[in-house]
């Protein structure tokens, strides 16, 4: 079997001649969680949509566990849950009625993984409630709960939490993460909120216009981001002679007049401090700066933020 | 299969119009009892006997092969624009289910309704008729109810692609349904001027011929003179509306894979 769960091989999807995804590389390995980033209409739900067989791909090609989606999609999607976009249910039921309706159509055992299910997400078992009564985060913990219900071992969950509120989304993250770590799931989660995802995701990727731009572990990513010192002196260009004769640097980029940006952060700040103290510079800040994911979004993209 | 259809019954819980539909199976026996008491409605009768045949005749006639069509017709609407409405045709796809599958479990839904609806208003009829008139043959009344039942869901299915098709609204659909119901009354009625051709594509006109004959076989009193070479064998009944269902069906089948997509 192949190493990877999910495999994609130049998935595309266009509608007319609009390219939704194009030429897409996915690859997915067993027990982690990957966050998908991407603005509104850049191809998130789509790919999600391709990879559960809700739309077909206009070229390319899609294996889960090792299968052909095309030929297997039967035996596949028995072992995936899934959430895509808004949660689906019959508003005249409660969401226990709602849940045993898809455990009969699952053929699995109802009464067991629907409390179960229901209780993993704080939902409650035999509530009178109708599914139509129901708080935005009430129906997404119940999409979640539907989710999870039969057990699979890939979960692809599209903004899982929208509408949550923040103890909730603590929870959902604390949820997935032990969906992740202990029980081995494989996780594809996207979400608009970018703190969510570094705080969730093993590995992210980043779609702009239907195109991947990034695939990368966030331990990686860690490594690749920019970090610097930041000083605010009183002559940005006598500091940077200072960096050049006395430490004999000159990774750093002088900003304006009095800021300058010291990119090698190996040399101990209080070191630099002194010496410029001594030099006759006034400093008036002296900080360490890290590039966020929202950073880093923003530099691959070549634009503004994600929301 | 068995398990869809029980799933498609579960969908419908809550839903009023259902129960509507049961007390609706009342709504023609109990004026036409009452009326069949009049003295001018006795007259016409040898005895009371005779009378519950032909109170049984009216509400076939009215109850059930003018107001089924309308309520398969929106329990149609229901069970087809429930997955559209409340966006859980994902959730079905990711099973996996096929469109097929849905489908076919939707239609069986629609068979048992119109069965247990047209045993229902015979089941009504005999309650009501026990107080004023003489009930007897039971047995073959349910039957022909029950048949009944499945020639009028199965001439209904071509009003159910149109549904489907254009996919509106229930009022839409209701609409549609009274329209198709008066359409078919109106062609039973016109029997003496319309071609046998138009008269045997349309399903009331269809099952009324053919149950028509079909009592006359039974010895319940008809006076067919003027149906002469108008009423079908069974078996051409069951042609006519199983090729009339087959081919609706695949059409049903067709427009919600492609909806569903």
């Amino acid at each position: 079997m192949s190493e990877y769960i999910i495999q994609t091989n130049n998935l595309t999807k266009q509608y007319g001649e609009q390219k939704s995804v194009s030429a897409m590389n996915l690859h997915v390995k067993k027990g982690r969680i990957y966050g998908l980033l991407g603005r509104n209409g850049a191809g998130k739900t789509t790919t999600m949509k391709m990879l559960l067989g809700l739309t077909k791909p206009t070229s390319g090609s899609i294996k889960i566990f090792g299968k052909s989606m095309e030929t297997n999609s039967k035996d596949i999607l028995p072992h995936i849950g899934s959430l895509i976009e808004s949660p689906g249910f019959y508003p005249n039921l409660t969401g226990t009625e709602n849940l045993r309706i898809f455990a009969e159509l699952r053929g699995i055992n109802k009464s067991k993984c629907v409390r179960d299910a229901l209780e993993v997400v704080g939902l409650p078992y035999r509530d009178k409630k109708l599914f139509a009564e129901y708080s935005l985060g009430m129906k997404q913990r119940l999409a979640i709960a539907l989710a999870v219900m039969h057990n699979p071992n890939l979960l692809i969950l599209d903004e899982p939490i929208n509408g949550l509120d923040p103890i909730g989304i603590s929870e959902m993250r604390s949820f997935i993460r032990e969906l992740c770590d202990v029980h081995g799931k494989t996780i594809l989660i996207s979400s608009h909120i970018l703190s969510e995802i570094e705080l969730l995701a093993d590995d992210i990727w980043i779609i702009d216009n239907g195109i991947l731009l990034e695939e990368e572990s966030m331990k990686e990513l860690a490594k690749k981001n920019s970090r610097y010192v930041n000083f605010m002196v009183s002559d940005s260009q006598r500091a940077a002679e200072i960096l050049r004769t006395e430490f004999e640097c000159d990774d750093f980029q002088i900003c304006d007049k009095n800021r300058l940006q010291l990119y090698n952060t190996t040399i101990p700040r209080a070191e630099i401090t002194y010496v410029f103290v001594k030099q006759g510079l006034e400093i008036t800040e002296v900080y360490l700066c890290e590039e966020t994911l929202e950073d880093y979004f923003k530099r691959v993209t070549g634009g503004e933020g994600i929301a | 299969m068995l398990k869809l259809v029980k799933v498609e019954f579960q969908k419908l819980k809550r839903k009023k119009f259902i129960l509507l539909v049961t007390l609706s199976a009342f709504m023609f026996p109990l004026p036409l009892s009452y009326l069949m008491t009049t003295p001018s409605m006795m007259e016409q009768y040898s005895d009371k006997a005779d009378a519950f045949d032909g109170l049984f005749n009216m509400v076939l006639g009215y109850g059930i092969q003018f107001l089924l069509p309308c309520i398969i017709g929106v329990v149609a609407a229901m069970l087809f624009f429930i997955e559209r409405d409340n966006d859980t045709f994902k959730n079905i796809k990711t099973i996996p289910l096929s469109s097929t599958q849905v489908v076919t479990a939707k239609i069986i839904v629609l068979f048992i309704i119109g069965v247990v609806f047209c045993i229902a208003s015979t089941i009504a009829t005999v309650l009501v008729g026990m107080f004023m008139l003489d009930v007897y043959g039971l047995g073959y009344k349910i039957f022909l109810a029950v048949e009944t039942g499945i020639f009028i869901t199965a001439g209904t299915l071509p009003l159910i692609v149109i549904v489907v098709f254009f996919s509106r609204t229930y009022i839409f659909s209701v609409l549609l349904c009274i329209f198709y119901s008066v359409l078919n009354m109106s062609a039973t009625a016109l029997f003496d001027a319309l071609p046998k051709t138009i008269l045997w594509l349309l399903p009331t006109p269809l099952t009324t011929f053919w149950s028509a004959g079909d009592m006359k076989r039974h010895g319940i009193n008809m006076n067919l003179e003027q149906m002469n070479g108008l009423i079908p064998s069974t078996f051409q009944v069951i042609l006519i509306l199983g090729i009339m269902a087959v081919i609706s069906i695949l059409l049903i089948d067709y427009l919600y894979k492609k909806r569903g997509e």
